[in-house]
This record gives C-alpha cells, structure tokens and sequence, in this order.
C-alpha cells in the first residue's frame, strides 16, 4: 500500500491517537507539514493530492456507485471499465464515486486524464465503455455530457458545456452537496483533500456557547420536516445536567419518493460524521447512534466504513484531535419502518423496543435515549451544522429565506424530464425547481399538481406554484415541507386515487398505537376506497374532512396528524374532482375503477 | 422540597403536586373526564386519545400524560375538544364487537357511559340493562326491543321487568342490527313480530326501512 495522505508523511510526525493527538493534525494534510519544514513531507503531500485527482498514472475512471446509479446497471457499468483496463492493459486507475443527484444522467461514469478536461459521461451502457474510454484518451470529449472545466486541448470541446454552464447545476447552491458525486465515499483522504473535517477543528478552538451561537446566527432550522431551530435543541441538552448525553441523527428516510438524505449518506457519509461530533461537543455528548433505515445497506456499509477511517485517524474516540473531548458513533441499522422516523419512536428502538412513539413531553432534550438527554437531528441538519462551523455564519446566513437560513436538498420525481435531487436556498419558488431545474414536465403533458413534502405533505395545484420552499410559507397553503420531496403530478393522474394510494401507505405503517390513527386511517381509505368505486356519496366529503380535522388534532405523534393533509389538502384544492367521482361517477384522468366496466364478485 | 402548583381547570383553580399530571388537576376540581385510564393495560401511555384537553393556544393535549406546570390553564369541555372526542370514540366504537345482550360487563361499560355523554350513536341498550344474559327477557320468551334500541335511558323498562318498547328511537349501525336480528332468530322469534313491535315507536324513522331491507337479507 503506497502512503496516503492520512499517513505520517515522516517520523518527526507526532500524531498518535489516542494518547498523544496533534490539534493540527487535520490542516496538516493539506497545508503541512505544519510542525517542522521539509520540501520532502510538502513534496509527498503535494504528489498525492495530485494522485487523488488524476490517479497513479495520470488517467482515471470513475464510475458512479449509489443505490440511484446500481438501480440501473452502473455495476455491470464499474466491471466492464475493469475489464476493459485490465484487457487494453493501460495504466488506469478506476475509482468510485458518490452521485451527482442528477438522477436522468445515471449511470454516469467520469473519465480524466491530465491535460484533458475531465469529462462526465451520461447514461452509460457498459458496451460502450471502451469507446468511450478509448476516445477520451485519444483526445475527443465530443460525446461526453458535460465537462468539469477547459482546458483548450481536446477535440469537441466547445461542443460541451461545463457543469456550470448546464443551468440546472448553475442555480443549485451546493453546500452540503458539495462533496456529493466528487469524492470517493469510501475514502476519508479525498474528504480531507476537499476541507473536510476543517468544521470540526474550528468548532474544538471555540467554546460550545460560541458554536451555539453561530447556528443561531445562521438561522438553522431543522431539515428533517417540522424546521425546528436546531440552536434551541442543543442549547437545551448543552444545559441539561447529566454525565451522559447522547446525539442521534436521523437517517431513517421513511417517506415513499424521498431520496435526498440516502444520496447525501451515500456520496458523502463523512460530513454526517463531521456535523455529529461538533454536536456531541458543542452539547456534552460522548455517543452518537446513526439511525439508518432498513433499506439503506449501502448507505449503512459506507457509514461503517467511514466511521471506522475516523476512529482510525483519531477523529473519533478518546481525545478527538487533542481537545480533551470523547466522542465514539455507532451505525444503527433499524428493522424498517415508518414509525421509526418518528424522533422518539427511533429512541425506542434504539433501546431495543417496539419502534412507537413515546409521550410528549418529556422530550428527547431532557429525557431521550435511556432516559438520558439526547440531541435528535436530522442527517442533513448536521451536515449543515458541519457546513456552518466551516463557512462561518455570515456567509450562509446570506443565502435562504428570511426566517431559515441555507439550502435545502430537494427530491424531484414524477412527470419532469430531469428527476433528482437538487440543493435550493430555503425560499426558492416551487416552480424555479420543477420547471428551471427539473426541466418541467415531458413534451405535451401539463402538470396538475405538485405533491410537496411526501404522503404527508400535501398537494400545491399547478397554480399556486409561485409558493416559495419555505417552512412557513407552505404552512400557509396547508401543505408540510416534510423532508424536501416534490412530485410532479401530470393530468394522467388521478388525485383520488393518488390519495387513496398515499392512504393504503399509512394503514399499512400506522403503528398502531393510538386510536384515531390506527382506525381513523383505516376508516378514511374506506371512504376513498368507495369514491374510487363511484359508490361515494355527497356526504362522504364532509366524513373525510372531519375525520381528517380528528386525525390531525387527536393523534399521538405527528405521524398520525401527517397522514389526512394529503385527503384535507386535495379536498381544498381539487373538490371538483372528487365531485366528478361521486356526482357523474367518472374518473377524469381514467385510471379508477369508477370508469371501467367491473366485474363483481358476489360472496 | 417545593410547592404545590395551581392550575385552572375551566375556571376552577386547584392545588396540585408539581409531579401530577393534568387528569389529577382535573379529578381534584370535579370535572368529569372521559377517559380509559381503567383499561390501563390496554391504553397505556396516552393512547386512547379521548382525554385531549385544550391549551390557551388552541392545542389539545392527553390530560392523562401531560405534566402539570404552575398557572396552566386548560379547558375540557369546548366545542373542538367535545368534537375530537366523540369522533375519536366513534372509531373506537367502529371496531368494537357490539354484541352487549351476550356481554357480562353490562352496568359496568364505560363505553356506554362516555358514548351517551357524547351524544354517539352505536350502542343498544342491553348494555345498561343490569339483567345479566341468563336472566335475559329475551331467553324468557317476552320480545324486547333493547338490542335494537339506542342506549342512554339507563334501561328503566326492562330494568323493572316490563320490556323495552324502544321509545329512544334505533341503533343507526346496520351491523349492530344485523347482529341484533340473528340473536332474535336463534332464539325463535319471528322478525315480522319485531319489526311490528318497532313500528309502534320507529314508523317515522327513516331507519326503519332500512331495518326492514335487513330483515329481508337475515
């Protein structure tokens, strides 16, 4: 194994975790050596950050692995580029990569070579690797989908645009994100190379008040869904006296079609990691636990990976860099369920129990995990804190809404020619998203409805797309920003029906625990199941509506007061099409049993 | 150690311990709650949702696990509360076997207590009839109307062994009544003899037509 840039790069480095850590360990590997001069060390460092970039031999290939690119062949995409350097014999070296969130691209693969501007290749089949391959070395990028930069030497190359040239990279604001389809998730170097970690070691030079104060100053709020201030929930565990405190960061992503945390764990798992350690710091904490969903294997194995490289560098563990602070992360794999996004619910099962939701108050801030105070946020909202602490506030102050500061990493699926996910300042219009970054709905079809914030958001119509993506400007309209989902719905859907589909999702999750939510659900997909039928009658509306006012008031956890708003929303939005169903018994999109002749069984 | 702390339950101020949680506070001022503490084992912590009381601020919280802090003040009976409730017990009531002619609980249901004070349609009224089911009128032979009436008269007439003429009017919940006819088939009555019967009190009710379609499909 050649020397990596996490090596002492000679013996007069002194950094031995855990007994004898150096504070500076971490600015060290790029701007070192910091302890002593050598042209030797600074010359070792400079030609490995040079590998990193273009590999060993100056050519490399990077093929985008994450559950978004292996759902459509990027596996046999990564064999086929080995199998192709292994039979044309090059000096190449193949890497992999996190995702873009550029998810009609995928696979993609990135070729670089040094001299040549690094292209990105789109929609990759792995017949075409050695072509593409083979061309790009010989010098022509004209079949590439986009280039990183120019450089003025390759054939075709005014014929591409650069990333920053595409307009739906251009307006993304790209702060947590940034790393993400960049680095090598499963390579603490390349995290280090791009600044990583530097949060942390700015966050351990300054006193936890301090941290407090500058994520307050950044007008953080939670990414997970309700946007609470994350400033309070530390503040208020900071202040809890108790010899034990814990962090948990939520990456249990239950909601159908949401997919931005999964990308952002996989592509960068580090900056999780970098965001909880200065929350264990800056609150008192010693563990952490990431709570990953069921579904997340690969997002899981990166964690581990990348938790096991921190603990490895003594970035984790006793000491952390030298400050005196213990902090140690486990990676926990839940059973999969919806529930268990549920804050408490999640401690639940942590503790090994039954995954549902525990009595409020006392909240997780005083009493959480093991009765201890616990700190419960988000993936994305430590990632922020770690992009906080790094940047500063003031700079990530300026960008977002008035009220909550920074990005927001969205996802975009349904009828729109560029699904993914895309980072937006906090207070970007709906419509800039769908039609500027998505690229609006295919050729010929109109969009009806947007579907904000998943099952439990609530439905925008096409005409009220102007609303910004902002916690409470969404409020307003009756729709939840939930975790940053947007669907575009087109004409050929029918809303009763996607309701009744979001409803059958929350019969079958609903924990069970409480009334309203267990048989309220349960009753409502009932009456939608009729509409659906062209059985509804007049007065069902007016059932659904107050079952919905039920659920949302009577409800244990905010679940279970999530689950009617897409039944409420659409009744507010779309009355007309209900009312077609019940008065004419006609579906207008024609997708319900309503308009086809059925066959009924008797019995 | 510290003080009490008052709390305003509608009104009334009352003294509690500061460890107590609300539903004290309210028990100690007299107001009656609804509430399944009894089937605790069942409804632990906060389940059952039909002790939700209102803050100041319009939110509803469970009284029965909800800590009590000096000066709060919450309102039990309000209109959104009382709407909350009673559609929260309807639920409850949807999945809940009602079969109180062959049920032993009888005088003792809370059910029936909360679903009368929450004027709630569903319950017959057998399950105040303090006859237990061996002493049943209806085993005796005599044709009494309880299975298919609405509960809430505290069951006086068969309660004093003259039988129920259903003067409260029907049960509104067809599988209610569907259960309700088979129970008088098994025991041999004849339904044309019981939908007379109902005529006397119900040939107004437009649920009568629908006990009759039903009697057609038993």
């Amino acid at each position: 194994m050649s020397w990596t840039l996490m090596d002492k790069c000679c013996p007069k480095c002194w950094h031995n975790p855990p007994s004898n850590p150096c504070p500076k360990y971490i600015e060290c590997r790029i701007k070192g050596p910091l302890c002593h001069d050598s042209s030797e060390c600074r010359k070792l460092r400079a030609r490995r950050l040079n590998e990193l970039m273009f590999g060993r031999h100056g050519i490399k290939v990077r093929v985008a692995l994450a559950s978004c690119t292996l759902a459509v062949g990027a596996a046999d995409v990564y064999y086929a580029v080995q199998e192709f350097v292994r039979e044309s014999g090059l000096a190449v070296d193949v890497d992999i990569v996190g995702c873009h969130g550029l998810d009609f691209i995928d696979p993609w693969i990135e070729v670089v070579k040094k001299g040549l501007p690094p292209a990105i290749y789109a929609n990759v089949n792995p017949e075409e690797v050695s072509n593409i391959v083979s061309s790009y070395l010989s010098g022509d990028v004209s079949k590439a989908f986009a280039i990183k930069y120019r450089t003025g030497t390759a054939k075709g190359e005014f014929l591409v645009p650069t990333l920053d040239e595409l307009e739906f990279w251009r307006k993304q604001v790209r702060l947590v994100g940034r790393n993400c389809g960049i680095i090598n998730p499963e390579s603490i170097e390349e995290y280090v190379a791009r600044g990583g970690y530097l949060g942390l070691v700015r966050a351990i030079k300054k006193s936890p008040d301090e941290v407090i104060e500058e994520i307050r100053l950044a007008k953080l709020r939670g990414r997970g869904g309700a946007g609470f201030p994350t400033w309070i929930k530390w503040k208020a565990v900071k202040d809890q006296v108790s010899d034990v405190k814990y962090v948990v960061a939520n990456a249990e992503e239950g909601d159908p079609s949401a997919f931005s945390n999964r990308l952002l764990i996989e592509s960068d798992p580090f900056i999780v990691i970098e965001g909880m350690i200065i929350a264990g710091y800056v609150t008192g904490a010693n563990k952490g636990y990431i709570f990953v969903g069921a579904e997340f294997d690969l997002a899981a194995e990166r964690l581990k990976k990348a938790v096991e490289e921190a603990r490895k560098y003594g970035l984790l563990g006793d000491n952390v860099l030298g400050s005196g602070f213990s902090f140690d992360v486990e990676v926990f794999q839940d059973a999969g369920r919806y529930t268990s996004g549920e804050e408490t619910a999640l401690l639940e099962e942590i503790e090994g129990k039954r995954s549902s939701p525990r009595v409020r108050p006392p909240y997780p801030v005083s009493r959480g995990l093991w009765g201890k105070p616990t700190v419960v946020n988000n993936v994305e909202t430590l990632a922020h804190a770690a992009v906080i602490v790094r940047e500063g506030w003031d700079r990530y102050a300026t960008i977002g809404a008035e009220k909550s500061g920074g990005t927001k990493m969205v996802s975009v699926s349904g009828s729109v020619r560029r699904p993914g996910v895309y980072e937006v300042p906090i207070g970007t219009s709906v419509k800039t998203i769908i039609d500027g970054l998505a690229g609006g709905p295919p050729e010929g079809v109109k969009l009806k409805a947007i579907e904000v914030g998943g099952p439990a958001g609530g439905f925008l119509p096409a005409s009220e797309m102007d609303v910004p993506l902002d916690y409470d400007e969404l409020l307003k309209l009756g729709v939840a920003m939930g975790s940053g989902i947007l669907i575009a719905i087109d004409e050929h859907k029918c809303i009763v029906d996607l309701v009744r589909q979001f409803m059958v999702f929350f019969v079958s999750e609903s924990c069970g625990k409480c009334v309203p939510c267990r048989v309220g659900t349960r009753e409502m997909l009932e009456i939608l199941n009729r509409i659906c039928c062209g059985e509804g009658g007049q007065e069902d509306l007016e059932l659904l509506q107050e079952l919905g006012e039920t659920l949302k008031n009577a409800s244990f956890c905010a679940l279970g007061s999530g689950a009617p708003i897409p039944v409420l929303s659409t009744i507010r939005y779309f009355r007309e099409e209900y009312l077609t169903h019940i008065r004419e018994k006609r579906c207008p999109a024609d997708t319900c049993p309503v308009s086809r002749e059925v066959v009924r069984y008797e019995g | 150690m510290r003080g009490n702390v008052r709390v305003r339950v509608d009104g009334t101020e009352v003294e509690v311990d500061p460890k107590s949680v609300l539903l004290d506070a309210i028990k100690k001022a007299g107001v009656a709650m609804h509430s399944f503490c009894q089937a605790g084992e069942i409804y632990r912590g906060a389940s059952c949702r039909l002790c939700l009381v209102e803050l100041p601020n319009g939110k509803l919280v469970p009284a029965c696990a909800f800590p009590v802090s000096d000066g709060l003040e919450v309102r039990t009976r309000t209109a959104k509360t009382l709407r909350v409730r009673r559609s929260t017990l309807e639920l409850l009531l949807a999945y809940h076997r009602i079969e109180c002619w062959a049920c032993m609980r009888k005088g003792d249901c809370v059910l029936v207590k909360m679903a009368t004070d929450l004027r709630l349609d569903g319950i017959p009224v057998c399950a105040e009839c303090p006859l237990h089911p061996e002493e049943c009128l209806l085993s005796k032979g005599i044709l009494c109307l309880g299975p298919l009436t609405l509960a809430g008269c505290d069951a006086e007439c068969p309660a004093t062994s003259g039988r129920c003429w259903g003067c409260r009017g029907p049960v509104t919940r067809e599988d209610i009544v569907v259960r309700a006819l088979k129970r008088y088939m098994e025991l041999g009555f004849n339904i044309g003899e019981v939908v007379e019967t109902a005529e006397i009190f119900w040939s107004a009710h437009p649920f009568l037509e629908k006990i009759k379609l039903v009697t057609r499909g038993v």
